[in-house]
């Protein structure tokens, strides 16, 4: 089991009233399986995504991954477990402009404090693996949307996560790119990542082993 | 790790040029500033260098007037060979008197000041003999010991001048019985060559009376000594020696003769520490400005960094580790401001040098400048990354990286606050500048008594006062010159003065402190003084030997009704026979003591010469030197104008002038460039706002107010602050000032609107930027 959510909820105060984002949501999900969240705007698909990795915090139930209760956790070791197993795919890349798309992959593994030597041989691999060795010294803004998502992955995966989190993964991409960027992500689940992508298209959607509809924060079973 | 936050902070740095320079040009202004405040307080702190500062001694002297203490750099001839003979703990003593001597070796001529003192004197300063020693130095007394600069000016390098005779004022010899190094740069007693005092004070019988005070007294003190036990001796010293005075020499450290020489009621009361101290705080607060700018620029731009944030944080980076980089940022950003210091302070030195007339230099070699540089940057960099880091480190990665534009109030509100600060900062300033200016002014344009202009000052020498009568002829004769007159003392300075007057209707005459000049009769004439009652002195000296002239306020002191006729009793009784207008001498903020004038030539010192207003100067000067080289032409022909020596008098409060000037601009200048970029930030922040309300129909105007009313909210707050605050510091200093402005409502009114003017103009420039910007593509943008 990688992780399991126990009751899982999300209240919070908004002006005054108290909104649930996340209600009594239970799941389980084991090592290896590709989840795909699905609902319309404001279904909580992204909150689900944050919280399960660790950027946000559910505010009630329980929440365990890699047999640790996360939810009485401390920041610190939050941080420590989700450095170590879980990497972000967003869907405006977020790449840093600042940084060559070589640096921009190398970034999680100075924060993991990985050797220099060990960091350009990971990174010369996953350039490799990406086949983007030619665009290493560019910049983000030099890439076309698909490249920089490319990128994006490809930092996610640097620090070999067990668990990847896409939220709308190909939401700024063209249906062409669309398409490469899903097929690079079920062969990653082959490979053994365990992969959580939000999306909105059902076809995108039918990539993943298993599919989740979200509405109001809740889990809708068809 | 620190390579790769190098490596963001530089491509940053390039990404976003404009802000960089703004950021990096201030703090590097401010820095600059910070360093040519530091050099010259460098400076000031190291005066009298001499190896013995901790143990040698000037003896100033207090005498009572009035119940209070007024303190003189003068003392009584024999105490310091009194002070050597009966105090304990005292090493050595020198009286001394300074003099300008014209020295001829062949063509070369030069005049400089030096000192005849007494052989310990040269122990006292520690003096380095190249030549000579300071043993036997003194032993012959035609003796005199000159520097290494002399000694080249007059000989050239590299030549020995031991025993050579040398010949001085082209009448007396002296035999060279040392040279030694060239004194420190900064010293508060200058002198170029040492003499015996009896070479002075031989045929002098005044030089050996506790009656007269005209002696620069020295002493060194045991390093054992207890600084107590020998100043309390040394202040009975002369009342013990002369029963009728009261006078109390006591001992001023060499360590204090710089900074600390004002005396109020015979007790230190600061100097130019004042200045000093003032200057520091300036320097730490044009730093601060900066820094603020450097704050303020960085969070203002957090919205472009807010997804870096978001993103290094969901890769796992910690907040301590995003501080650590913002730090590093804003370290880069001063070091690079530090290089750039340099250079501005390369290019502004020498400016800066003329300005405050001092010889200052970079010093990049010695330690403690680059310790200085080093903790300067450091500093900055620390202190205005610190804030950025903390408010930049908090953003919540959700958040950010959602693009939700959470409304951080405590940051805009610190922002503003801070702008607050700059501006309250600046205007005190500004304030501060015009006040300033304002007094330098009031006291030069004080009715002083005497007209200074077309007036030019010589020392006497050679046959000026035995020839005086045919050079006065010659010089009217030119056509170039309406009079000439000699005096005993310089008519901007205080001169001889003393008590112990007795004069019809005077009580408590012992209390009142007389100045004394000894005059030809021509001096009203020529120096404007004007005589509102009787008459002036006889040409013929003897038919007015007895005649004395006095000025109004010592005609108070006889009481009511016309002074003429009354009678004044020195040694001889005088009768007065006019009275004279007050002039202002000495001290030029305080009202100055009353005169007595002597028709006496045989101890002027200086010549005046009243120049003719219709023949331009420089004719006039050609003219008389024609007449000076025919009367007197041993002498080279030296002079100065006296409404230039009494702009000198102002040179320290010129300085607060100048400087406060230079630091205002500065303030405001740095001030403007913070200002600049946060209303860039604005308008670009709001740009969709104003492509909307651009849309709806506002015109340009509109907007340009609507983006300047922040602004100007917050710039006039900080003029309600800053008045009070300039007030009081102004308050403060005036108060040091007996002949002082008032402070007038006018000119806080002035500085505001100064203030409001220059924030508009920076201001505007973005709002109207922003206004005229085409709606179409700021609504695209998004």
């Amino acid at each position: 089991m990688l992780l399991r959510l126990n009751q899982a909820s999300r209240i919070i105060k908004s002006g005054g009233k108290k909104v649930t984002l996340l209600d009594t949501i239970n799941l389980d999900v084991k090592e290896g399986e590709f989840i795909s969240l699905m609902g319309p705007s404001g279904s909580g698909k992204s909150t689900l995504l944050n919280c399960i990795g660790m950027l946000d915090n559910f505010t009630d139930g329980g929440y365990v991954f890699l047999e640790e209760p996360v939810h009485s956790m401390k920041e610190r070791d939050r941080s420590k477990l989700y450095k170590e197993y879980i990497g972000f795919v967003f869907q405006a890349y977020h790449l840093i402009d600042e940084l060559t798309v070589q640096e921009n992959i190398e970034t999680p593994l100075l924060y993991k404090n990985v050797k220099s030597s060990e960091r350009k041989a990971m990174v010369a691999d996953m350039l490799d693996r990406f086949n983007i060795v030619g665009k290493k010294d560019l910049f983000p803004a030099q890439l076309s949307g698909g490249q920089q998502q490319l990128v994006g992955i490809a930092r996610a995966l640097i620090s070999k996560p067990k668990l990847i989190l896409a939220d709308e993964p190909t939401g700024n991409l063209n249906s062409k790119q669309g398409i490469e960027i899903m097929e690079l992500f079920s062969e990653l689940n082959k490979e053994g990542v365990t992969i959580i992508q939000a999306t909105h298209s059902e076809s995108n959607a039918a990539y993943g082993s298993q599919i989740i509809n979200l509405l109001d924060g809740r889990i809708v079973t068809e | 790790m620190i390579l790769n936050y190098i490596k963001i902070a530089f491509r940053s740095l390039l990404k976003n040029k404009g802000y960089s320079f703004l950021n990096i040009f201030g703090l590097a202004i401010g820095i600059t500033c910070a360093s040519l405040i530091f050099l010259w307080v460098e400076d000031e702190m190291n005066f009298d260098t001499f190896e013995k500062q901790d143990q040698v001694y000037y003896l100033p002297t207090n005498q009572s007037y009035d119940g209070e203490w007024r303190t003189f750099y003068s003392t009584p001839g024999p105490l310091a060979q009194a002070i050597k003979d009966e105090v304990p703990g005292v090493l050595r003593a020198s009286r001394s008197m300074g003099e300008h001597l014209m020295f001829t070796v062949g063509d070369n001529a030069i005049n400089r000041l030096g000192r005849y003192a007494d052989a310990d004197f040269l122990d006292i300063f520690s003096l380095k003999f190249i030549e000579g020693n300071a043993t036997d130095a003194f032993k012959n007394p035609e003796a005199i010991v000159i520097t290494q600069e002399i000694a080249e000016l007059l000989y050239g390098t590299d030549t020995k001048v031991l025993g050579n005779v040398l010949k001085a004022n082209n009448q007396d010899n002296y035999v060279i019985t040392g040279v030694v190094e060239n004194l420190p740069k900064n010293v508060s007693f200058p002198f170029n060559w040492v003499a015996p005092f009896e070479r002075f004070g031989h045929d002098k019988e005044w030089t050996r009376e506790y009656g007269s005070f005209f002696s620069d007294t020295f002493v060194e003190l045991s390093p054992e000594a207890n600084f107590e036990t020998v100043d309390a001796r040394i202040r009975q010293l002369i009342p013990e020696k002369s029963e009728e005075s009261d006078s109390q020499a006591f001992l001023h450290s060499m360590n204090d003769w710089h900074l600390r020489s004002k005396f109020e009621d015979g007790k230190i009361v600061g100097g130019q520490i004042t200045y000093v101290r003032l200057f520091t705080i300036i320097a730490f607060i044009i730093l601060l400005i900066a820094c603020i700018n450097f704050m303020n620029l960085s969070t203002a731009r957090s919205e472009k960094r807010a997804n870096e944030v978001g993103v290094r944080k969901a890769m796992g980076s910690g907040r301590s580790r995003l501080m650590m980089q913002f730090i590093s940022e804003s370290l880069i950003m001063a070091f690079i401001a530090s290089f750039v210091r340099i250079l501005f302070l390369l290019i502004l030195l020498p400016q800066f040098n003329l300005l405050i007339d001092k010889n200052l230099t970079l010093g990049l070699t010695n330690p403690i400048h680059i310790m200085v540089i080093l903790s300067i940057t450091v500093l900055c960099g620390v202190f205005a990354g610190l804030y950025p880091a903390f408010y930049l480190s908090s953003f919540k990665p959700v958040e950010v990286l959602k693009g939700i534009k959470s409304t951080h109030g405590s940051a805009s509100f610190i922002r503003k606050g801070l702008v607050v600060g700059q501006f309250t900062i600046s205007t005190v300033f500004i304030i501060g500048t015009i006040l300033v200016y304002q007094q330098i002014q009031h006291v030069k344009n004080r009715e002083l008594g005497f007209e200074k202009d077309q007036l030019i000052s010589m020392k006497v020498n050679g046959k000026m006062i035995e020839k005086f009568p045919v050079i006065k002829q010659d010089l009217i004769n030119t056509g170039a010159v309406k009079d000439a007159a000699l005096c005993n003392s310089d008519i901007l300075s205080g001169g001889n003065n003393g008590s112990g007057l007795t004069w019809t209707g005077g009580t408590n005459t012992e209390d009142v402190l007389i100045s004394f000049r000894y005059i030809s009769s021509s001096f009203f004439n020529t120096t404007g003084v004007e005589i509102i009652e009787g008459r002036s002195f006889n040409e013929n000296i003897e038919k007015d030997s007895t005649s004395v002239i006095i000025t109004e306020s010592f005609a108070r002191l006889m009481g009511a009704g016309s002074a003429i006729g009354k009678q004044v009793t020195a040694d001889d009784p005088y009768t007065v026979v006019g009275v004279a207008k007050d002039f202002q001498y000495g001290d030029m903020y305080t009202t100055s003591d009353p005169v007595l004038f002597l028709n006496y030539l045989n101890q002027a010192r200086f010549f005046y010469i009243k120049t003719n207003s219709d023949v331009p100067t420089n004719e006039a000067l050609s003219k008389i030197e024609a007449v000076m080289k025919k009367n007197n032409p041993a002498f080279p022909f030296e002079y100065t104008f006296v409404d230039e020596n009494f702009n000198a008098k102002f040179q320290s409060e010129q300085l607060v002038g100048k400087l406060s000037q230079i630091f205002a601009l500065l303030a405001i200048l740095i001030s403007c460039l913070g200002l600049f970029g946060l209303a860039a930030y604005t308008a670009e922040q709001r740009s969709k706002e104003i492509g909307v309300r651009k849309v709806l129909g506002a015109s340009v105007t509109g907007i340009v107010k609507l983006l300047s009313k922040d602004f100007l909210k917050l710039v006039g707050l900080s003029i309600i602050i800053s008045i009070p605050i300039a007030w009081f510091v102004m308050r403060n200093w005036l108060q040091g000032f007996a002949y002082r402005i008032e402070i007038n409502w006018w000119i806080f009114i002035i500085a505001g609107i100064m203030a409001i003017l220059i924030a508009l103009v920076t201001v505007s420039f973005q709002a109207v930027k922003a206004a005229i910007a085409n709606p179409v593509k700021s609504l695209k943008t998004e």
